[in-house]
């Protein structure tokens, strides 16, 4: 009996029992839960209920008593060009990293899930070597492989006949650029979760599928697909979260610039709080930055999570 | 055994009364927190960990402790973090233009009375003077000129020869500047292989202040308090870099600081606007030869100086003060700043300093490390002003739109100065 056929039986019924129990005993899982919600609190609820309450006032390094101005600094960033230059930003940045790395990692792990004989984890480790580089080393290195004069990039699509491109120089190619680097930094973690749910798809199912004449195409779409759908869940959250996070390469590569071309939210944020000592502001631009994540999670909950197949239900 | 016990911990408790009293009398040793960036290439933490040991051996009763604290921004979001929370560092290197900044948090002492005092007077006289510029507002001297710079004027010899120019005359004017641009300039179809003339970015701020100066105009008056970035002078600046860079594309209208030394060391481009402080670094590297200039005048030959001051903390004991003085006084003696000069390529700030004995031996071998100094004669204080990172962040976004051909430099000199006037009048 393999392993995917016990969870698919009655050998589950323990776990399902202690569950039960504590359903019913609910508060000692408050309980036991007590000592994270402390250190949530006191390190995430606060501060971000603070920056909600900076977020009224005047503050900063020309002002150094705070000064209550009700929701004005939300006005100011209605009224500025820049902030919306920011959000079209990060939604294009969502946009180009998010479907691609997703897919990327998906394809790969199917891949690198075949048997592929010894060479598969030597492949396994190729895949997810990028994930494993310190975000800012690896930006540090795609600012040399940008390089328009000296970079590799330039040097490889030279043979293709490609014309030249100024990359992070130039305001059209900058946000591109760090979405392209992104997508090479990322696959590997979203290859990762998806090479783990792979693995406990039962292999029966694909016997089976098989012996009925499918195809490797349709047993894709009939079989992993839809068992991979919390994975898949699970991936857009986190992709979501981490397009919005997007700061150490847009620090290391190009501040923002050229002319706020890759400015997003994290670094507008940077901007305001720390370099422009503008606390005020930069609490304003946090906690639009908190309930915009929100917001977004809240809807994928709600429908994306219809749509997803957990096996046991 | 019990009383064995006891004995013991009898015994530990004196040892650690011994201890106590040890560390007692270790603290009226006064040590000293010394935040510095390092804000050009090459290994300059390794240079002040030997210069403040050497200052602690020669001074027993103080102990510097220097902490590196990253580039010119982290080093300046540090200090102002710990002068927010009540603790400052009691020495600390930072931007020039961020003088204001610091007026406004009130971080920093006036140094007057030592100065006055240092080396029988004649101490501040001795630095040059468009690096006092920066030190002196509302009648007060405020800090040190340390690790200073201007920006000059690079250009390769080896393809001024190819384009068929002079490789020993750099251009002097900026319409020379134009032309010679052209020539120098290779295209390959629609590709540029090798620019003209590169205006350096990341601090393309600093730069564009140089070309006002060549222009005869100013952007900041000293005080902070009057802004004048759509003059005449200011707005033709633009003029000619959008003709550079876009009009007659000489030029790439963006890079980064750190990304231009390589190019005109890869022979990417043939003119470079850049910093005194990438000299060494060239001259390490390149494999042909080239030259250091003034920048080309438009009206007049122009700079301003850029680098870091040495400032005292305000809220920290006067004795801690004057030790720091102490310090301060020592890293800049004529002795040191030439040493600190030869071991970093910046400029060195004092006069007498280009008499000492080692400066003078390097000087003969390298006459180019001189330009900077000739430069001085025609540079002015930087920009200042309260929230300069604010100011910064502004120009630096109209420039970038002006040389992408986005907006009229006229109208992007007139956002910056509506945009810098909000700012100070906040």
């Amino acid at each position: 009996m393999s392993d995917s056929t016990a969870v698919l039986t009655g050998e589950r019924a323990p776990a399902l029992a202690m569950a039960r129990r504590f359903r019913l005993g609910g508060g000692g899982a408050y309980f036991y839960l007590l000592p994270s919600l402390v250190f949530l609190a006191l390190f995430t609820y606060y501060p971000i209920g603070f920056s909600a309450y900076l977020s009224l006032f005047r503050w900063n390094v020309l002002n150094p008593e705070k000064i209550f101005v009700g929701l004005e600094n939300y006005l100011q960033l209605w009224r500025e060009p820049l902030f919306w230059l920011v959000l079209r930003n990060n939604l294009f940045y969502a946009l180009g990293t998010i479907p691609m790395t997703m897919a990327l990692g998906l394809f790969l792990a199917v891949l690198v899930n075949q048997r592929l004989g010894a060479a598969r984890s030597l492949y396994r480790v190729a895949l997810f070597y990028p994930t494993m580089i310190p975000m800012v080393a690896a930006a540090m290195l795609w600012v040399w492989i940008f390089n328009p004069g000296i970079g590799l990039f330039n040097y490889y699509t030279a043979f293709l006949g490609i014309p030249r491109i100024e990359w992070l120089y130039d305001r059209h190619w900058a946000l591109p650029a760090i979405i392209i680097m992104s997508i090479w930094k990322n696959f590997g973690y979203f290859m990762l979760i998806y090479l783990a749910a792979l693995q406990g798809i039962p292999a029966e199912l694909y016997e089976a599928a098989s012996i009925e004449g499918a195809g490797a195409w349709r047993r894709f779409w009939r079989i992993t697909f839809p068992l991979l759908t919390p994975a898949t869940l699970f991936v857009f959250i986190v992709a979501i979260i981490s397009s919005f996070q997007v700061f150490d390469q847009v620090f290391v590569m190009t501040q923002g610039g050229p002319a706020d071309q890759t400015n997003v939210l994290t670094f507008y944020i940077y901007q305001h709080a720390f370099r422009f000592w503008d606390i005020g502001m930069g609490a304003t631009l946090t906690t639009i930055f908190i309930c915009l994540l929100l917001v977004l999670i809240m809807l994928i909950f709600r429908y994306a999570g219809r749509r997803v197949y957990y096996e046991a239900d | 055994m019990r009383r064995q016990w006891l004995a013991g911990l009898m015994a530990l408790g004196l040892a650690l009364a011994l201890l106590a009293g040890g560390v007692e009398a270790q603290q009226k040793l006064i040590r000293l927190t010394f935040y510095y960036p390092v804000g050009v290439a090459g290994p300059l933490a390794k240079v002040i960990g030997e210069m403040t040991d050497k200052f602690n051996k020669e001074h027993p009763g103080i102990e510097v402790v220097p902490v590196y604290s990253g580039d010119y921004d982290p080093t300046l979001q540090k200090v102002q973090t710990a002068v927010m929370a009540g603790n400052p560092p009691d020495i600390f290197i930072v931007e020039i233009s961020e003088l204001p900044t610091l007026l406004a948090m009130n971080a920093i002492i006036p140094l007057d009375e030592y100065v006055k005092k240092a080396e029988g007077g004649k101490y501040w006289e001795d630095f040059f003077p468009a690096f006092r510029e920066n030190s002196v507002v509302r009648g007060k001297t405020w800090w040190i000129p340390f690790q200073r710079s201007t920006p000059v004027f690079y250009w390769n010899k080896e393809l001024f020869k190819k384009a068929g120019l002079d490789p020993e005359k750099p251009p002097q004017t900026w319409a020379e500047l134009k032309e010679m641009a052209k020539k120098l300039t290779v295209r390959e179809g629609n590709e540029i292989k090798q620019w003209g003339v590169t205006v350096s970015g990341g601090w393309n701020d600093w730069l564009f202040e140089a070309f006002v100066r060549q222009s005869g105009g100013w952007l900041i008056n000293p005080e902070g308090t009057k802004v004048n970035f759509a003059s005449k002078e200011a707005v033709e600046a633009l003029e000619f870099w959008v003709e550079l860079m876009h009009k007659e594309k000489v030029g790439p209208p963006h890079s980064t600081w750190g990304s231009t030394p390589p190019d005109f060391v890869a022979q990417r481009t043939a003119m470079l606007y850049h910093s005194t402080g990438i000299l060494t670094f060239l001259r390490n590297s390149a494999k042909f030869d080239f030259g250091v200039a003034f920048m080309p005048k438009n009206r007049t030959f122009g700079a301003e100086v850029g680098g870091g001051n040495l400032a005292i903390a305000r809220k920290i004991p006067k004795e801690r003060q004057d030790a720091a003085w102490k310090f301060i006084e020592w890293m800049t003696s004529s002795e040191n700043a030439a040493a600190w000069s030869l071991a970093s390529g910046y400029v060195a700030t004092r006069k007498s300093a280009y008499d000492v004995a080692a400066m003078k031996e390097f000087l003969a071998k390298d006459s180019r490390y001189l330009v900077a100094r000739e430069q001085l004669q025609y540079a002015f204080g930087k920009m200042m002003a309260p929230n300069f990172q604010k100011i910064r962040e502004i120009l630096k976004k109209q420039l970038d739109d002006a040389v992408d051909g986005k907006v009229p430099p006229k109208e992007a000199m007139q956002t910056v100065q509506k945009q810098v006037e909000a700012v100070i009048k906040r």
